[in-house]
């Protein structure tokens, strides 16, 4: 036998150890020990038997880490979130990968080939978010963008200098969506297509806001915006009409023409007599930014004068003007407890006419126009009630006293305000005539008539290129409801 | 001192790990190698001292908030939950092997008992410090029960090679376990 180095001697000890049946590990143990003097090293052996595996003491801790971020997701912070991250189904994922590192500066971190060579599964990095990708796989629905036609979702990308990720997106050969400007929502932001068919909303955040000063604004840019550019909408209402005007339909209607010029600075605009007669169809005058149309009254159509708030610069000299012109006084002019300067007239035809201009600070007669109308109804509620069924109105202001008396209502229909104190004294009842302009005649004489109004005129075209009807009310008002077609030179 | 300061230290490891279960794994590589000798010296089958363990760190992860401070270690702890997993595994094998009468491990550790687990889980810890192919060798002959002849062809030696390797690293912990329990060998273990 030849001679054995150490190592060799000590390996066979092991051998004939590991050789052995597990014999309970304190006899082993009690053995080795009785032998340590002559093979100390043998003192070890039992328990490098049981040496743990290096790989099992990783797979417990990596175990233990694992339950770890659970519990600190489920417990410890409750408050945190769950994270969501895009998925995205392309073509071409690789080349998809190749762009999104050359234009978002993303890095790989996964990438899993099939057998096919299609990538089944990948994941980037741009800047810490985190995106996950994969070739399509239209055999399972899972479809790309190009052979969907597009993608309703965006995604949004915060990053610290837009401008910047912009342009490298752009020269790498992402297509401008939207430039990059500054946003309302306080974010500098652009919009950018990328060869696959993914839109990225790439943006940096500029200031903080609220949501409310946030829909403030946007509400603000909304008003510019319909300001600047005439809208549709608008166009229902013929030129130089508000959504509500007066229509006086009184005797003597040439004669009052030239009161409300006299008396008032009106503005003539139209007049036509009916044929044959010297007696006036129609006429329209203009008062500061206001329309007032009128015509002659007939057995057809008798007298309905109206009571009209006036605004004026200055009520003294219009009271004056008014009463040379032949107006009688009903009340002289005086500062009301209300809030304006007033005083009321009423001309050779009926009208009542409320002349009044605000004091500083009033805010309850500040979004009048130059002609309100007015109503005296026996209950304003009742008035209302209607005005809201039948036309969209919304109430706007209202004084009441404790015993339920309406001394003074306001509602808003269109861009227009009517405004109704309850019967008293000389203010009885008395109907109107109006035109209301509203942007679907036909829809609104409809909803009128089941309020409770009945019909006085079918709606129809009419050769002054509107489209009206007219209905009675249940106070005995006259609306004729319109919506201007085409302009009629 | 050197008591006193593994103490305060195991007590903030174990503080931490109660506010924060990441730190959780402090604990676990603090206490590893104690619980699998613990283990290892009353279950035979690797399988399932490795079972056992695993679910000694588990239980303790999930019932930290039940270890009580009364100046006894953490690893006593760890250890008593340890001999309960045994004595369960125990009785489960026996009822499905049918053998009800064979006598379960023992479980009870005294002093002694627990010098002894001590110093086989520095030998553990031991072998993890050696010089990395020393440590391979060790590894593949003992805990992956391979034979020389496998070794060398995984490591791409001579079988002389994984010899020598392994009977430096047997030197080295000899060396060290004698620095360890300086005056200690002897007289317990009779």
């Amino acid at each position: 036998m030849a001679r054995q180095t150490p190592a060799e001697r000590m390996d066979r000890m092991i051998a004939r150890l590991l050789a052995k049946a597990r014999a309970p590990i304190t006899a082993i143990e009690a053995e080795s020990v009785s032998k340590q003097r002559n093979l100390p090293v043998v003192q070890f052996m039992p328990g490098l038997r049981d040496l743990p595996r290096e790989i099992f003491k990783e797979r417990v801790r990596r175990n233990l880490q694992r339950r770890a971020t659970m519990a600190t997701r489920t417990q410890v912070a409750p408050e945190q979130h769950a994270s969501a991250t895009p998925y995205l189904s392309v073509r071409n994922a690789a080349a998809a990968i190749e762009f999104y590192k050359r234009a978002f500066g993303a890095i790989e971190m996964t990438r899993l080939v099939q057998p096919d060579g299609r990538i089944g599964h990948a994941e980037i990095n741009i800047d810490g978010a985190r995106i996950m990708l994969a070739d399509e796989f239209p055999e399972i629905g899972f479809k790309s963008p190009e052979t969907l036609g597009g993608s309703p979702i965006q995604i949004s990308l915060d990053v610290q200098d837009v401008d910047a990720w912009a342009r490298r997106a752009v020269e790498t050969g992402a297509t401008v969506v939207r430039p990059v400007e500054d946003q309302f929502y306080g974010e500098r932001s652009g919009q950018f297509r990328d060869p696959f068919g993914y839109t990225w909303s790439i943006s940096t955040r500029q200031e903080t806001l609220s949501t409310e000063e946030m829909q403030r604004r946007l509400d603000e840019m909304a008003r510019k915006q319909s300001d600047a550019s005439p809208q549709p909408e608008r166009q229902y209402i013929r030129e130089g009409f508000r959504s509500i005007t007066p229509y006086l339909i009184v005797p003597r209607a040439a004669q009052l023409i030239d009161f409300m010029k006299g008396a008032f600075g009106a503005d003539e605009r139209f007049r036509v007599n009916r044929p044959g007669t010297e007696t006036i169809m129609h006429a329209e005058l203009k008062i500061g930014d206001s329309m007032i149309e009128l015509a002659e009254a007939n057995d057809q159509f008798p007298p309905t004068p109206a009571t009209l708030l006036l605004r004026v610069d200055d009520v003294d000299a219009t009271f004056l003007r008014a009463t040379e012109a032949g107006a009688t006084v009903i009340q002289p002019v005086a500062d009301q407890e209300y809030g304006v300067r007033s005083a009321t007239l009423a001309d050779a035809s009926g009208n009542k006419w409320n002349i009044s201009k605000p004091v500083e600070g009033n805010t309850i007669f500040r979004d009048l126009r130059s002609v309100t109308p007015h109503f005296n109804p026996l209950r304003a509620p009742a008035l209302i009630e209607f005005l809201q069924k039948a036309f969209g109105a919304e109430e706007v202001y209202r004084a009441q006293s404790p015993d339920g008396v309406v001394h003074h209502a306001q509602v808003r229909i269109g861009d227009s305000i009517i405004g109704m104190g309850e019967a008293h004294g000389p203010y009885q009842p008395v109907p109107a005539t109006l035109h209301l302009y509203v942007p679907d005649a036909d829809a609104v004489y409809e909803r009128a008539l089941r309020a409770g109004a009945t019909s006085i005129q079918p709606i129809a075209d009419q050769p002054y290129g509107d489209r009206s009807g007219g209905v009675r009310d249940p106070f005995g008002n006259r609306w004729f409801v319109a919506t201007h077609i085409r302009d009629v030179a | 001192m050197k008591a006193q300061a593994n103490d305060v230290e195991e007590r903030l490891l174990v503080e931490a790990a109660r506010k924060d279960p990441a730190h959780f794994t402090d604990l676990y590589e603090a206490n590893f190698e104690r619980v699998y000798a613990f283990v290892s010296r009353r279950v035979h089958s690797r399988a399932d001292v490795e079972d056992i363990t695993a679910e000694v760190f588990q239980h303790a992860f999930e019932h930290l908030s039940r270890f009580e401070w009364r100046g006894v270690p953490f690893v006593a702890w760890l250890y008593r939950i340890a001999a309960n997993a045994v004595v369960d595994r125990w009785q489960s094998l026996s009822r499905e092997s049918g053998w009800p009468a064979m006598d379960p491990p023992s479980v009870e550790f005294d002093d002694t008992e627990i010098e002894r687990t001590e110093r086989r889980a520095q030998l553990f810890r031991n072998v993890a410090k050696l010089p990395a192919e020393q440590r391979r060798v060790i590894e593949m002959r003992f805990a992956e029960e391979k034979s020389i002849r496998e070794i060398a062809k995984v490591l791409g030696k001579s079988t002389g090679a994984v010899k020598q390797l392994q009977f430096r690293a047997y030197t080295k912990l000899r060396e060290q376990a004698l620095k360890d329990f300086a005056g200690q060998a002897g007289g317990r273990n009779g």
